[in-house]
């Protein structure tokens, strides 16, 4: 009797996955939304929110494709600068993550690994902003896909949260002095993966006294540069462009040149349906831990969003984001077209600003750095993440030849190591992984002790119970 | 009459939404009739121009054209977010003639 259950649950569990994700995500997402406690009228609304948004992203992406596919395809052709990987965005993979089968799992491996860590003391971040819980929750999807082990999966997950956790503590004192912002750290995948590669890097430049004492400055790089952040702008220009260089004619370059501009300013406005949606159970998960965790000292977790406001990082975004799209050419092996992603270039070098202290010149040259690694990566592992897009029904109308990237998921350094430790000899790889988090995390917290005034705080608390 | 209220975060999106939908429930429950817009915090200086108030999540420093300005960084961790709704009702509703 129980196997016919199990086999009537499977059945069930099945004809929910074929149906594809804009009828699994609210069904999902309802029973999250339950299992967090909410009635059942907003975990559902919550869930069909997110199916809606899956919807759009579907339709801004499939008219992406087929408008630039093609055009992208000549340019190659015409010009030999092989960038056939379009840069869709991270609101699309976030997409294409929260719409895979495994999601549900994921989430509560995060989440459970938060919980841990506090209970252990081993953490002071408090992170229940689930939102951004897709840029870990990704590296298990493309593992899973690529292994099909669902332990593997798990395991890189727990792996991103932990080092996530770990570096959001570590960089939370840098945070808070550059920024000025007291008792939030910030564990955002997107911002903090930069510090695999600024953290040695900056400490190279530091030995050279012309990159340690640089004064360099650009005056008004907002007034001169300020249409680089501005979306619309930079999709009219980069829509132009790629149908210049592909050779159509004055008509067509113009279409484009709209239609791009369009999808950059569509993208976000998509995506935000899915933030809406996920709003509920966050602010329910957030209202459940304080609770649990009441008399303690704890960093409350944000989206770096916070701080890519800062002129700081705004000036340097402004600058690099240019500079990608001319790496994006010149790079040996690159194969990403930058595109959506220069959006939130600011996310990518906002921890190099609070690292250098605003050293400009040195927020280049790593800001470069992790270009670099962006770009390589995202090249790396695109054929894996079109795949995945694919299966999720995402149609990327322009045959065989065109694939999907981005600045977000395995493009970012810390996500492809854990991706690649986990895919490729993963007996031999994964130890060697864990022992580098460790001696890390040993040296960190009990050589160097980077959150002392963290730990005296916590100190503080328990001697006046 | 309808306040329009520019919400900006980072991307837009994240932080932008929570910021926004805490302003948009608290203010229709005292009676003020708003509507709130998200940006990007780098297209704050060109769009900011047209509204009566901008709340930004984090740190801003850009030109807000005369535009008052009001963070709204406890809203999302709930330390003093009581005091920052309060504080943005009375920016929308002093500006009345």
């Amino acid at each position: 009797m129980w196997s016919q259950i199990a086999n009537s649950f499977m059945a069930g569990f099945q004809f929910v996955i074929n149906c594809g994700p804009t009828v699994m995500l609210p069904i999902i997402i309802t029973i999250v939304g339950l299992i967090f406690g909410l009635k059942i009228s907003a975990a559902f609304k919550s869930g069909l929110t997110l199916g809606i948004g899956f919807a759009g992203i579907k339709l801004v992406l499939d008219f992406m494709t087929t408008n630039i596919g093609p055009a992208a395809k000549a340019m190659v052709e015409r010009t030999h600068v092989h960038l056939n990987a379009l840069d869709v965005g991270w609101g699309s993979i976030a997409a294409v993550t929260w719409a895979s089968p495994i999601i549900a799992i994921l989430i509560f491996v995060i989440l459970f690994i938060n919980i841990i860590l506090l209970i252990l003391k081993a953490t002071h971040t408090l992170d229940v902003d689930i939102w951004n819980y897709h840029h870990m929750a990704i590296v298990g999807i493309m593992v899973y896909f690529v292994t099909k082990n669902v332990l593997l999966a798990v395991g890189s997950v727990a792996v991103m949260a932990i080092v996530t956790f770990k570096m959001s503590d570590w960089s939370q004192p840098m945070v808070q002095k550059f920024f000025n912002i007291p008792g939030v750290s910030l564990p955002t995948v997107s911002a903090l993966s930069s510090l695999v590669i600024a953290v040695p890097l900056n400490w190279l430049l530091d030995k050279i006294p012309f990159f340690r004492k640089s004064k360099f400055s650009i005056k008004d790089a907002q007034k001169y540069l300020g249409f680089f952040g501005d979306s619309m702008i930079m999709g009219l220009l980069i829509g132009l462009a790629i149908r210049i260089f592909a050779g159509y004619g004055l008509q067509q370059i113009l279409q484009l040149g709209v239609s791009m501009s369009a999808v950059l300013v569509l993208i976000p406005k998509m995506t935000s349906m899915f933030m809406e949606g996920l709003m509920p159970i966050s602010e329910s998960a957030q209202k459940w831990s304080q609770k649990k965790f009441k008399g303690r000292k704890l960093f409350i977790g944000l989206d770096a969003a916070v701080i890519v406001g800062n002129p700081d990082v705004i000036t340097t975004a402004l600058i690099i984001i240019p500079l990608t799209i001319a790496m994006a050419v010149v790079l040996p092996g690159n194969h990403v077209l930058p595109f959506a992603d220069l959006a939130v270039v600011p996310f990518r070098v906002a921890m190099v600003v609070a690292l250098t202290n605003g050293n400009l010149l040195k927020n280049i040259v790593i800001g470069l750095a992790v270009t670099a690694s962006l770009l390589w990566c995202g090249s790396a592992t695109s054929p894996v993440l079109t795949a995945i897009a694919k299966s999720v029904g995402i149609k990327l109308s322009t045959g065989g030849s065109l694939l999907i990237s981005s600045f977000a998921a395995t493009s970012m350094i810390q996500s492809f190591i854990v991706y690649f430790c986990f895919t490729w000899h993963p007996e031999f790889c994964v130890p060697v992984l864990l022992i580098v988090i460790a001696l890390t995390w040993y040296y960190s917290d009990k050589v160097k002790h980077i959150n002392k005034e963290a730990e005296a705080a916590e100190n503080a608390m328990k001697a006046k119970d | 009459m309808t306040k329009h209220i520019l919400v900006a975060c980072g991307n837009g999106i994240a932080t932008s939404t929570v910021v926004a939908s805490k302003i948009k429930k608290y203010l229709s429950e005292n009676g003020v009739d708003v509507q709130t817009t998200q940006t990007r915090l780098t297209e704050v200086p060109s769009k900011v121009a047209n509204y009566d108030l901008l709340v930004t999540t984090g740190q801003f420093s850009g030109d807000t054209h005369g535009t008052p300005y009001i963070l709204g960084l406890s809203l999302l961790t709930g330390v003093g977010a009581d005091d920052t709704l309060s504080e943005i009702k009375d920016a929308l509703t002093k500006q009345e003639p």
